[in-house]
């Protein structure tokens, strides 16, 4: 990570409008009080320990109620009591179990991300996780448990790696989904050299941990899945190999051109980041800086954390929003069509907010307004700065613009205290856990119990979720771009089964409709059928089955 | 490199009047100057307010706190300050450029167009044309962006910045090869960018923290004798660590490569005039003021060498014109007033 000095661009006046989001921390009362455990809790002496780790919302029993998935780290010097990655039931009354034990994912090491998706079309959706020195899969067997089947599925690779970002992806459309992941960088706890050695291993003239500068990149992966539950190394045949070892983490996979085809994306650090784009032909060219998402409009390239696909301009196409580190804006890129994206960060009012090293993002209707609005999360990697410079403190608040329209965002200093509150975060997913129509936001904090952001919208904005199964396609849908039309506007959203940083959200979308009462919805599948919907009240959950139309509606909400 | 031009000038400003005490603004824009060049900018901005505090109507204490200001992005008090120079001294073509690079920065790229266009001919520094051709791009004018964006590559021809954006242009307008081929050249100039990067960072830090002999070992590595701007930059870490003798060869070099690099003759002059070698400061100074006839740094510098070789003949005129460009600059005044007053040589 590094900081590239960027200052702040004036703030503008407030503009003064409501904004009806309210967001209320409720992990404690939810049942959500294990701290999640990365490194020691005051210091990080190695970059491993500060790189944190994703979250999930996911549904791994089809009850209709979104479950957790929280990964965890562990430390150097020994086993630690609790420090798991832990899956938490969804008790439907706003409060969670913990059901690790009996799902069979206890698991004490260094996890990084993970992907949610039903590898195998069974309806039940599997979990892969990727981690120092090995990553796992873990088969949902449909009965609350999950049975470890990295090795049997071909997915355990020689040697250490530490993977980061992962995502499930059906890059040849095959109705299977097959697998990518990105690595970070060669590490080893005795082979790192220590805080201060070199330029690579100070801030701002204070000893801190050493990378990703000075250390080796690596080369990021993909697995096509065979349909028998292996999965084959296709990673030089697909020309993802072809690049140059960089530091790869999150990695996000969608069809950005609308070609059909998915491509994948993925956030890098100190080094440009890789736009895969899929030719259709089982391959793939990097285009990250034909496409502009590379570097920054300058060309330097940024320290990419997180990635957050959505319409930001709704104008029917997906934008992407990147993070980076501090003293550097987040990146707002503006898809142009043809894979050929605008750096629009400053025209668009992001300038203003470099304070803070960023991770875990969404562009998400927190509001219901019908704009998608931006979030992220922030906490730094060197805990030892803060001492001697107060301005890079380790714990920091969260980042809210709001959606103005006309392509502009508005920073909402004062949001309320779960915003403001300072942790140093990382991963970040959205999802309506408590089934009442608004996007609620659960947060992972470093060595503390994760932040569960309960939203109350007011205001009367109206919304729709879409919920697709794929029958020819993936069930999981993941892949499949859904067009909604309400009121006069236009907004397109992704299945991903990756964003933010290293996690992944409420396949449910989400779509805020402001005051419109209806909306109608064009689906394009995975496997290339687009269906048209028309006529959708708001204030519903839609099930769509690929070629079968709306096989449920279900209301809810406050 | 402006930036590297500009502390020299400052350097200067104190210096090159020996024979008058050194005012307290004086001292404060020097201060701020090379805070600057350490990117020290909330602390230059300090020394500037105090500069501006001991001569509210100093034009240079207003022009060097916006630029400041301007590198801390507090474009709305960097404008400010701005304009208060257009009061005291009138319009200039630095002055046309900021305005045109803070129009850019606040989204309004036809002002910003304006004011860039009309001193594109005639540029006060070289990348007027890379701004120029950033509006013009954004501002939805491919056509006249990729034009300003050519030029600006011929001027810059190693700026990875005027690479890459040459080639988003290239590839927008749907021209694949010439996009292919600026990719390239961004490539591979960033890749030299970041190397030299890292060793003037080392470098530094050597000279900062060890013996001269050490810190000689580490910077040489960034000795290229090709390449113009890395000699500078090696001259100019070894002026800043005031290691003058150190710093001749990298910018003796660097002027025979490119005979037309302001940055470069400026620098040598200011080398040689701290070195106390005033006959030799003599050429690389003059040709710095024909290369930029207007910019103070160099002029008063090139007078007051004239000054102290003895030639007041010479020097009257230079001085003159370096008082015309900065008339609150009281040290010119009254070396003016003396050589105005001296009885004229025989």
């Amino acid at each position: 990570m590094a900081t590239r000095g960027v200052r702040p661009q004036p703030r503008g006046k407030p503009s003064g409008l409501p904004f009806h989001a309210r967001f209320t921390d409720v992990a404690a009362q939810a049942g959500l009080r294990a701290p999640v455990i990365y490194g020691p809790a005051d210091r990080m002496d190695y970059i491993l320990e500060s790189m944190g780790c994703g979250v999930a919302f996911l549904d791994y029993d089809n009850d209709g109620w979104l479950d957790i998935f929280l990964l965890s780290g562990t430390r150097r010097d020994g086993r630690v009591d609790g420090a798991t990655n832990r899956l938490y039931r969804n008790n439907r009354d706003g409060t969670f179990t913990d059901v690790t034990a009996k799902a069979g994912l206890t698991r004490q090491g260094w996890a990084c991300g993970v992907t949610v998706g039903d590898y195998n079309n069974d309806s039940f959706e599997d979990l892969f996780i990727t981690g120092w020195p090995q990553n796992t899969l873990y088969r949902n067997n449909g009965d609350g448990t999950f049975t470890d089947v990295t090795e049997k599925a071909g997915l355990l690779h020689p040697g250490n790696h530490w993977g980061t970002g992962c995502t499930w992806v059906d890059y040849d459309r095959d109705g299977r989904l097959d697998l990518f992941v990105s690595n970070y960088l060669v590490f080893d706890f005795d082979k790192i050299p220590p805080a201060g050695k070199d330029p690579s291993c100070t801030f701002k003239g204070v000893p801190v941990n050493c990378g990703p500068r000075g250390l080796v990149g690596e080369r990021p992966m993909l697995y096509h899945n065979n349909g028998d539950g292996t999965f084959t190394d296709v990673t030089a045949r697909s020309g993802i190999a072809a690049v140059p070892p960089a530091y790869g983490l999150t990695a996000v996979a969608a069809d950005l051109d609308g070609d059909g085809w998915q491509e994948i994306y993925v956030a890098c650090d100190s080094t440009p980041s890789l736009l895969f784009h899929n030719r259709g032909d089982g391959t793939f060219a990097e285009q990250g800086l034909q496409s502009g998402l590379a570097v920054n409009e300058d060309g330097r390239e940024q320290a990419g954390m997180g990635i957050a696909i959505g319409d930001c301009d709704i104008d029917g196409s997906l934008d992407v929003l990147k993070t980076h580190f501090a003293e550097d804006t987040a990146a707002l890129y503006r898809n142009a069509g043809h894979l050929n994206f605008e750096d629009v960060t400053l025209r668009s009012g992001l300038g203003v907010e470099t304070r803070y090293v960023s991770w875990g993002n969404g562009i998400a209707d927190l509001d219901n307004d019908g704009l998608p609005d931006l979030f992220w999360v922030t906490g730094s990697t060197f805990p030892e700065v803060e001492r001697k410079h107060p301005e890079f403190p380790h714990k920091s608040p969260r980042v809210l613009f709001r959606n103005l329209g006309d392509g502009k965002f508005e920073e909402l200093l004062e949001a309320g205290p779960a915003i403001s509150e300072a942790h140093a975060s990382r991963g970040v997913v959205f999802g309506d856990f408590d089934n009442d129509g608004d996007l609620d936001i659960l947060i992972m904090n470093m060595n503390e119990p994760p932040s569960l952001l309960r939203n109350d919208v007011r205001g009367g904005g109206r919304w729709l979720k879409v919920k697709l199964v794929g029958t020819k396609s993936n069930t999981s849908a993941v892949g499949a771009v859904v067009t909604a039309t309400y009121g006069g506007r236009k907004q397109t959203q992704a299945v991903l089964a990756s964003s933010g940083y290293l996690s992944c959200n409420d396949r449910r979308l989400h779509f805020g409709l402001g005051q419109a009462a209806m909306a109608d919805v064009e689906i394009a599948w995975p496997n290339g059928l687009r269906e048209k919907i028309t006529g959708l009240s708001a204030g519903q959950l839609v099930t769509v089955k690929e070629d079968a139309g709306v096989v449920a509606r279900e209301r809810f909400g406050a | 490199m402006r930036a590297a031009a500009l502390t020299f000038f400052m350097f200067v400003i104190g210096a090159c009047l020996a024979r008058a005490e050194q005012p307290q603004i004086e001292a404060h824009l020097g201060k701020g100057t090379q805070l600057m060049q350490q990117e020290l900018f909330e602390a230059a901005a300090n020394e500037f307010d105090q500069a501006l505090a001991v001569n509210p109507s100093d034009p240079r204490a207003h022009f060097q706190f916006a630029v400041c200001l301007l590198s801390l992005g507090r474009n709305d008090n960097a404008r400010q300050h701005f304009e208060q120079v257009r009061k005291l001294a009138g319009e200039s073509r630095y002055l046309t450029y900021y305005f045109g690079r803070l129009d850019l920065l606040a989204n309004d790229y036809a002002s910003a167009i304006r004011w860039l266009a009309s001193v594109v001919e005639d540029p006060p520094f070289p990348d007027v044309a890379f701004h120029l051709g950033v509006a013009y791009v954004s501002s939805g004018d491919m056509s006249n962006g990729i034009k300003c964006l050519e030029r600006a590559a011929k001027v810059l021809p190693r700026d990875y910045r005027v690479h890459y954006r040459l080639a988003r242009a290239y590839a927008t307008a749907g021209r694949e090869q010439d996009a292919a081929r600026e990719f390239d050249l961004y490539n591979q100039f960033r890749d030299e960018h970041k190397n030299t990067e890292t060793e003037a960072r080392a470098c530094t830090t050597a000279l900062h923290s060890q013996s001269i002999e050490t810190a000689r070992e580490v910077c040489h590595r960034m000795f290229d004798p090709n390449d113009p701007e890395k000699l500078t930059l090696l001259g100019q870490l070894f002026g800043d660590a005031g290691a003058f003798d150190d710093a001749l060869g990298p910018l003796k070099r660097a002027v025979q490569l490119d005979p037309k690099s302001f940055e470069a003759w400026h620098n040598l002059g200011v080398t040689y005039f701290r070195l106390q070698r005033y006959g030799d400061a003599r050429r690389p100074l003059e040709t710095a003021v024909g290369l930029r006839p207007e910019f103070y740094g160099s002029v008063v510098l090139l007078g007051a060498t004239l000054y102290m070789l003895g030639d007041d003949d010479a020097a009257l005129p230079v001085l003159e014109h370096a008082h015309q460009l900065n008339p609150a600059d009281s040290q010119t005044k009254d070396v003016l007033e003396k050589l105005r007053a001296a009885p004229p040589k025989k």
